[in-house]
Parts: C-alpha cells; sequence; structure tokens
C-alpha cells in the first residue's frame, strides 16, 4: 500500500459523513433518489470489508449513468433546486465509489463542504446550523486525520479537537464578516425553491369549513412582541381581510374598499408591539383592533385593513401600534349599502325569526344583544367537525344542525343583523395567541385563526360582535388547547380541557416554548438581520451611516485588527501548560523562601534539597520525601497519578 | 554498575590523584561512545590519564605523539611495495587501536590534523581507494597545550566539535601533589595496574546509557539552554542540535555512573561546561579562549523549566 492509499478507517468515516451530510436532504428529495443514494453508500460500506464486490470501471459507468437517467426522468430539464441537489447527492455518493487515493479524499470533502452549504438554501433554522456545524467540524477532523503522514490507532479525538478548535478560530472572523458585510435587500434565497412557506394562512374569502381546516394546524402564523403589557385574551382580536359580499355560501371581499383617509375617535392608549410574520401567501398585515400607527409602506383600506406590498412568502417584521377602544364615527352611504348586501339564500324563518326580534325591542343595540341572547339560550354547540350542510347553510345551521364554530356564528350573524337592518360585516383573522413566558411574547398560531362580526351602531360606530364568545366563551377567553382529533364524530362539541392538568405534558408544553422562544430569537436578530438593523448597530457602535465601499472597508480592517488578537491567543496556547506536578514543587519552594532558604532558577531539585538539608538539617526527612518523590514524577519515567496526590499532600502538609 | 564504575574510578585514582571529578567526567566521555580532548599545560598528566583509562578498560592502545612534520600516512598507514610478492600490501598505522592518545594534537599541521579527524568522525579510513573500519570500539584521547603556547595549529571549530567533550586537569592541590612528588614513579604503577572491564561490560555498559530515561520536562530544559545559546548576544553562534545531542549523551552517562535511574538538570549542569565550553565563543570575539566561563554564564542564565 502506497502511504496515498486510502485505508479502510478513512473510508468509512468518510462513507458515514456523506450519508449524515446528504440525510436532511432526503426531505425534499423524491425518494428514489434518497433511496438510490443509501443503497450507494451501503455498497461502499459493504466493500469495504468485501472488496471483490467492488464494481468494476465499466459497471460503475453503467450506474452513474443509470442514476443521471433516474434525475432526469424525475426532474426533466433539471429544472428547480431539489434536481440540482438530486444531482450532487448523487455524483457524490458515486464519487466515493472511486475514492482510492488520498486526493479523491481531498475532492469529496470538499464536495462535502459545498453540500452542506446547499441545505441552507431550503432552511436556514437554529437546528439546521447547529447540524451543519457539527458536519464542518466533522468533515475538518476527517480532512486533517487524512493527511496525517501516520494515523494512529483509536478514535480520532486529536484530529476532532483541532478541527474545533480551527472551527473556534474561524468564529470572530465569521461574526466580524456577519455584522459588516453590506447586506443584500430582499430575499436572499428567492430562488423558486422555498415550497414550503406560505402554505397556510387566512385567505380573502371563507366557505363553511375554510377555518376549521386551518384550525388543525399548529403552525405559527406570527408572533408578537408588546411594548408594555400583554392585553387580556378578550381584546386580543388580530384583524385581518374583513368581508362584505355573501352569495350564501361563500364570504369574499367583494369590491375592495378603496383606500384614503382613514379616521377614528379613541379615548384608550395606543398599545405599540411587534409582529413577526411567519411567511404566508397573503399581501395584508395583521394588527390589533383597531390600528392607529402603520408599518412603513403600508396601507390602511377603509375598513381598517392593512395591506402591504413585498410581504409575501417571506419572514417579515413589522411595527404598529393600536388602540382597543375606538369609536369610528359616521357610515358612509357605501359602506351602508355594501354592509347592508342580502344573498338570495335567506329563507322566510330567518326572516320571521329577525322580524319577532325587531318587534320586540327598541334600539338596534337591544336588537344585537338580543340575537346573542338566541345563540346562548338555544342549543348551538361549538364544534370542529360539523356536519355537513346542504345547499342553503345559513339556515340548516341556526334551525337545524346547530353545531358549527366561528366562521358559522359569526356568517350567520352577520347576516342576521343585515337582515335587520343594521350593517354589518365579517372580519377574520386571529384571536388570543399563547403568552411565552420565556421571552415574553405572544405566539399566534394557525389554530388561533377567527371570525367574528362587526355592526354599525349609532352609539358606538363599527361594533365587534363576537357570537362565537356567546356559544362558548372559553374559546375567547384564553388559549384553548384541545385534541384535534380528525376522526371525532360530526358534530361532537368540543370540550376545553384545562391545559396544565398533566405533569408530563405540562413539560412538554414548556420545552415547545423553550424551543420556540430561542427560534424567535435566531429568526429575529440571526436571520432577520437586515440592513436598517445594520445600520443601526453600526450608529450605536458611532459610526454612523455608512456607504457599501466604507462597510466594506470595515470589514477589512475589523478582520485585519482580529488577526492580532489570534495570534495572542495561540502565543498563550503554546505556552508551557503548567503541570501540577511543578505547581507543587514552585509552591513547596515558596514555603521555603519564606523561611529564607531561596532557590536559584537554575539550582536542580537535588542540588537544592542538599543545600536546604544543609542549612536545616531537621527539614531532612520532609524534604527528601518530596524532592525524591518530586524528582520521580517530573524527570522519571512513570506517572502514577496515586504518587501525585500524595505529593499534593505531603506539600500541603509541609511547614518549614 | 554503578560499583564496577566506582572502582574504575578508585584505581583510576590511585594514579591520577585528587582529580576524582575530571576522571568520572573522562568515564562519562567514553561511555557515551564519544572522543575526549584534554587541554593543559604540559606535564599535568594528560597522557598518564589517557594511559590510565585505557588500562582500567581493558582496551587496545596507542600513542601518536603529533608534531609539525607527522604526515597523515604516519597515522592511517601506508603501502609499501613489495618486490618479492610484487604488490603493495598495507600497514596499518597506530590509528587502528581501540584507543588512540593524540598527544599535543595541536603541534601538527592541519593535514595531518583532519586525517585524524576524519577517522574519529567516520571510525573507518580509506586508503588507496579501499575502505578499512577502525576496530571496535574506536576513542580517541587527544591532548593539546593550551593555544598559545608557542608553536600550535589551534584545531578549528569545526573539528572541536567532532570532541564530545574537552576537559581540563589543572594543577593538583597540595595535598595531592604531596602524594604524587612522594610516591612511586607512575609508570611502574601503570604497568602494574589490572583493567576492571572487558569488552562486553563495556558494551553493555554504553548500551545502559542510551536506556537511561530522559523526561519531556529534561528535554525542556535542555532545548530552554539551546535556545539561549543562540538568542542571547553574549555568544558568537549558539549551540547545533549535535552539541544538543552531545549534552543529552553526556548528561545520560553521567546519571548511569552517578547512579541516578533518570536523567536530572543537575546531571546536565554537571556536564554542560565539559560539553559545550569548546563550542562557545564569545560575542564579542577577543580570540581568548573564555568557554567555561561562557558555559557557567549560560547555567545561571536559564532557569529550570
Amino acid at each position: 500500500m502506497t502511504p496515498n492509499e486510502l485505508g479502510r478507517r478513512p473510508l468509512l468515516a468518510l462513507s458515514l459523513i456523506t450519508l449524515l451530510l446528504v440525510a436532511p436532504h432526503f426531505a425534499r428529495l423524491d425518494l428514489r433518489i434518497s433511496l438510490a443514494f443509501i443503497a450507494i453508500i451501503l455498497l461502499r460500506l459493504t466493500t469495504l470489508y468485501l472488496p471483490r464486490l467492488h464494481p468494476g470501471r465499466w459497471l460503475l459507468l453503467g450506474i452513474t449513468l443509470a442514476g443521471a437517467a433516474l434525475i432526469f426522468t424525475l426532474y426533466p430539464l433539471l429544472m428547480g433546486l431539489p434536481a440540482k441537489v438530486a444531482l450532487l447527492a448523487l455524483m457524490l455518493g458515486l464519487k466515493l465509489m472511486e475514492c482510492r487515493r488520498r486526493r479523491d479524499l481531498y475532492v469529496v470533502v470538499f464536495l462535502g463542504y459545498f453540500t452542506l452549504s446547499t441545505h441552507f438554501l431550503f432552511d436556514q433554522g437554529m437546528l439546521l446550523v447547529a447540524y451543519v456545524c457539527v458536519l464542518v467540524i466533522g468533515l475538518s477532523g476527517l480532512l486533517i486525520e487524512a493527511s496525517r503522514a501516520t494515523s494512529r490507532p483509536g478514535w480520532p479525538l486529536h484530529s476532532l479537537r483541532f478541527a474545533a478548535g480551527l472551527t473556534a478560530q474561524a468564529l470572530p472572523i465569521m461574526l466580524v464578516l456577519f455584522f459588516l458585510f453590506p447586506r443584500i435587500e430582499g430575499p436572499l434565497w428567492n430562488l423558486g425553491v422555498d415550497n414550503s412557506i406560505g402554505k397556510t394562512g387566512l385567505s380573502d374569502s371563507i366557505t363553511l369549513g375554510s377555518i376549521s381546516q386551518l384550525i388543525r394546524s399548529r403552525a405559527v402564523a406570527f408572533r408578537v412582541d408588546f411594548d408594555q403589557t400583554i392585553p387580556p385574551p378578550r381584546l386580543r382580536y388580530w384583524r385581518g381581510p374583513v368581508l362584505w359580499h355573501s352569495d350564501g355560501r361563500r364570504w369574499s371581499r367583494g369590491r375592495l374598499m378603496e383606500p384614503g383617509p382613514v379616521t377614528y375617535r379613541s379615548d384608550a392608549d395606543p398599545v405599540g408591539y411587534q409582529v413577526t410574520l411567519e411567511p404566508s401567501p397573503n399581501d395584508w398585515l395583521y394588527a390589533l383592533d383597531l390600528p392607529e400607527t402603520l408599518p412603513v409602506g403600508a396601507t390602511l383600506s377603509a375598513d381598517y385593513q392593512i395591506s402591504a406590498k413585498n410581504v409575501r412568502n417571506r419572514r417579515y417584521r413589522y411595527v404598529a401600534s393600536s388602540r382597543l377602544a375606538y369609536h369610528t364615527g359616521a357610515l358612509s352611504e357605501r359602506q351602508r349599502r355594501l354592509g347592508l348586501q342580502l344573498p338570495d339564500t335567506i329563507t322566510p324563518r330567518m326572516r320571521a325569526l329577525v322580524a319577532g326580534w325587531r318587534a320586540g325591542t327598541g334600539g338596534d343595540a337591544q336588537l344585537v344583544s338580543r340575537a346573542l341572547q338566541f345563540f346562548r339560550s338555544e342549543p348551538f354547540y361549538y364544534t370542529l367537525n360539523p356536519p355537513l350542510l346542504g345547499t342553503n347553510p345559513v339556515d340548516q345551521f341556526l334551525f337545524d344542525s346547530r353545531r358549527g364554530f366561528c366562521e358559522h356564528y359569526a356568517t350567520s350573524f352577520t347576516l342576521l343583523m343585515r337582515l335587520a337592518g343594521i350593517p354589518a360585516r365579517v372580519v377574520t383573522g386571529y384571536q388570543g395567541g399563547q403568552r411565552n413566558p420565556l421571552g415574553n411574547y405572544l405566539i399566534v398560531r394557525q389554530s388561533d385563526a377567527h371570525a367574528w362580526s362587526e355592526v354599525w351602531l349609532a352609539e358606538s360606530g363599527w361594533t365587534r360582535i363576537d357570537p362565537t364568545a356567546a356559544v362558548a366563551p372559553e374559546r375567547i377567553e384564553r388559549s384553548f388547547e384541545f385534541d384535534l382529533d380528525e376522526n371525532a364524530d360530526p358534530g361532537v362539541p368540543v370540550i376545553f380541557a384545562s391545559a396544565d392538568s398533566d405533569l408530563l405534558r405540562g413539560m412538554m408544553q414548556q420545552f415547545r416554548l423553550g424551543l420556540d422562544a430561542a427560534n424567535a430569537s435566531w429568526h429575529r436578530w440571526i436571520l432577520g438581520y437586515s440592513r436598517q438593523q445594520q445600520q443601526s448597530l453600526l450608529q450605536l457602535l458611532g459610526f454612523g451611516s455608512l456607504s457599501e465601499f466604507k462597510l466594506a472597508l470595515a470589514m477589512v480592517l475589523a478582520t485585519a485588527a482580529l488577526l492580532p488578537l489570534l495570534l495572542l491567543l495561540l502565543r498563550r496556547r503554546d505556552r508551557i501548560r503548567p503541570d501540577p506536578v511543578q505547581g507543587d514543587y514552585v509552591k513547596f519552594c515558596h514555603r521555603l523562601a519564606r523561611r529564607g532558604l531561596v532557590r536559584q532558577p537554575h539550582e536542580g531539585p537535588r542540588d537544592f534539597a542538599r543545600r536546604v538539608i544543609r542549612q536545616r538539617p531537621d527539614l531532612q526527612r520532609q524534604v527528601s520525601a518530596i524532592v525524591n518523590l518530586y524528582i520521580a514524577l517530573r524527570y522519571g519515567p512513570s506517572d502514577d497519578p496515586q504518587q501525585r496526590r500524595r505529593l499534593h499532600q505531603l506539600v500541603r502538609g509541609f511547614r518549614a | 554498575m554503578k560499583q564496577l564504575l566506582d572502582q574504575v574510578v578508585m584505581e583510576a585514582g590511585k594514579i591520577i590523584v585528587g582529580k576524582e571529578h575530571t576522571l568520572r567526567l573522562a568515564l562519562t566521555c567514553l561511555l557515551a561512545n564519544g572522543h575526549l580532548l584534554i587541554e593543559d599545560l604540559p606535564g599535568v598528566g594528560k597522557t598518564t590519564l589517557a594511559h590510565t583509562l585505557a588500562r582500567l578498560l581493558g582496551l587496545q592502545y596507542q600513542r601518536i605523539q603529533f608534531t609539525s612534520d607527522l604526515l597523515p600516512a604516519d597515522i592511517i598507514g601506508v603501502s609499501v611495495y613489495h618486490r618479492g610478492e610484487e604488490s603493495f600490501q598495507f600497514h596499518p598505522g597506530p590509528v587502528f587501536t581501540q584507543l588512540l592518545l593524540a598527544d599535543e594534537i595541536n603541534r601538527a599541521t592541519p593535514k595531518a590534523q583532519s586525517a585524524l579527524l576524519e577517522a574519529m568522525e567516520e571510525r573507518q579510513v580509506t586508503i588507496d581507494g579501499s575502505t578499512r573500519s577502525l576496530p571496535q570500539p574506536f576513542f580517541v584521547i587527544a591532548t593539546q597545550n593550551p593555544a598559545h603556547q608557542i608553536g600550535t595549529f589551534p584545531l578549528p571549530e569545526s573539528q572541536l566539535d567532532r570532541f564530545l567533550m574537552r576537559l581540563h586537569i589543572g594543577y593538583p592541590d597540595a595535598r595531592a601533589e604531596r602524594v604524587l612528588l612522594n610516591g612511586e614513579d607512575r609508570r611502574s604503577l601503570l604497568e602494574q595496574l589490572d583493567p576492571c572491564l572487558d569488552l562486553e561490560q563495556l558494551r553493555a555498559l554504553q548500551q545502559q546509557v542510551a536506556r537511561v530515561h530522559v523526561s519531556d520536562a529534561l528535554l525542556d530544559y535542555i532545548q530552554a539552554l539551546l535556545k539561549f545559546s543562540r538568542n542571547s548576544p553574549r555568544f558568537n553562534h549558539g549551540l547545533s542540535p549535535r552539541a544538543g545531542l552531545a549534552l543529552i549523551n553526556s548528561a545520560r552517562a553521567w546519571a548511569l555512573q552517578a547512579g541516578h535511574p533518570q536523567v536530572l538538570p543537575e546531571d546536565v549542569q554537571t556536564v554542560l561546561s565539559a560539553t559545550v565550553a569548546h563550542r562557545l565563543h564569545s560575542g564579542s570575539d577577543t580570540g581568548v579562549r573564555e568557554g567555561a566561563g561562557l558555559a557557567q554564564f549560560l547555567l545561571e542564565s536559564v532557569p529550570l523549566p
């Protein structure tokens, strides 16, 4: 075997690390590609022990061509990133097959570094970064181990430690580059691959059942940091699309309200907060009822809906403030007309119901409470599995099935109000949210999606009415935790369980919250580190605003300034580490020095002991015991920990 | 083993009176398989010392008196034409021995000096195209007069470096001198001396020297010494790696004959002057040999790590 030929051990390590390198891609690749890759790795591992199974050159060429053919059939024209990743993964595995010499190992390791960077095209989460860091250390350790002239037996811990040290040394420079590199505006990774994001979220219309699908998702919709205290759950209505138009089954925004000067009166103090919106396919933002100051670049429509450009499919962070009590003032003619629109599915029983209420009450406000009374007293149930409704769902829901959830209640209530001549509309959004005590912010999940109703009353303007609260106040008063049981029978009422009843569940919950808090900070400070944040950081450091050229210059200078620091660190490490034996001996010499018996710096232990004993014959026994032990430990061939401890005890007990 | 060596030193002490330390160093040098240079005034017992060691160690012994007209052939031998056999026949010179005493080596010309020094380094000689090995073991004990004496060719540094140690004998103290003056003739005493060691024992001792433990801490110390000699302005040039090896080997041999199971810094310090003094030169070269002072300065300047 020539020195450049690879042994079994590095090849085994290389194969395993290659498997780990590609592993996170498995979820994104076609199953067949993943299986082919694993098969190649397994073949490689088998041939390590049974070399005669190693495919010949021509067979290998055949396998390569077959792999390429597979990729081209699965991903025609190699469109999209997964195709390229598939190609990279398969070829990496095949390169492993022809890995014989040290040079081949270098090629695979460098390909491995490249493969690692491809993970960030799909995911930039904290866990992935940690995983990549571990693998970088592993790869570097492999590289170091393979570059050794002679390999040592046993685990190559030394190489790994060395690699970890190298990675740690790169850290300061990495930080400088991260904080000072001119930030590229816009989504850097927007390469048409983010198929994992923006799948869920509210849409700008609802049909009965659309929210109940959403509500089953535990995915996070957005997170909110409040400037002051978090408002109570019954005030946490996150306003989304406002729906005006109903065709009996489907509610939609209808003809969008024109943006214009929007005003309302309020005596309440403004509540400021920052929202970090998870990627969604929509172009509107959420704010507490009713928004006052808007994020930069956003507009407010006449029905208090915030829309913004360039917020689709990216994590978006914005600052807003709201006032939680308000009076919207007079109603425009256009809004009155839209707010009274009725579909052609109104049945006589509905008209009769409303007429009955109207007859028994005076003003609009009384009528609203009468309607809520209706929902409260009649046997309505809150369920996520409502029975299927036929051609006229509102009528059926109100008089027959009486099982539904927020969207059923909100839409039917709104229709009834319109029947009574009160302008009304459906508002969708999120309600509530869970406070994360670790980090003190609010997590709003898709399961918090909600729909409620707004009616226009002369005395208070547009007024939020939540009929769901009349049926299931628990839904509003607290973030609800219940088993989202897919298989529950239609119409089974939801039991609102106490969330912290179980210890284990409480711990799980705690763990989830902790993870979420860490992830939120990660997104906020690392991934969300934008040009603005960079500028404010620079301002904080006293640089003011820097042009990109100056920024690059600062980057270079800061890196250059780091180098002497690293050198200093290296020098420190090179210094002879104080050996415990030597430490004890130095202490012993110290104690003698206090009695005037100073050891010359160049004086050997035996000479010194002889001199000490000559001057202080009374110390002979102790001194010779200590010095003999010291000589044996420091200059002798054996290194016995027990003897070391004995020396330590002797020195501790030594009094001159 | 230590007793054996102590016995050698004791026996030698009967002839070289009052110079036990020098004797021990000389013995150390031979145990470390190195050549020895003795530099001192004429008449202090250089030749006697060499002769005594040869007798006690049971080695073949030859002596060359170096003079200014000595030729290389006088040292390594010569091929002579034999009429009867019509061929050249090699007559080995005095160098073909186990212990060679090169007396007053600095009185010979550089040409003769280098013939010997080559044999010392290679432990073989090449004459008329054929290489002849020297006997095993092969030691050279050279003596030289101090450089300031008339009619000397001082050895250049490169050749001094071939000697593991350089020793001074010095005048005996009053009591020892009295014994000398009073006692028998040294030559006749030498004749009565019996060898204390045979070749096998000597070889075993040399192997044991190589096995004396040298710890990392001690290597640190030796490296510190080398480093200091290279960085300090007091020295014209630093000690070579060969000097470092010489230091370790001598210290090992000293530790063996002092009965230490491992090399101690004191062992290094004991042999330091003998081993490095002839390799050091003052930075302000005045031409005066001040090696011993420099070695002492080196010793006192480098703290134990």
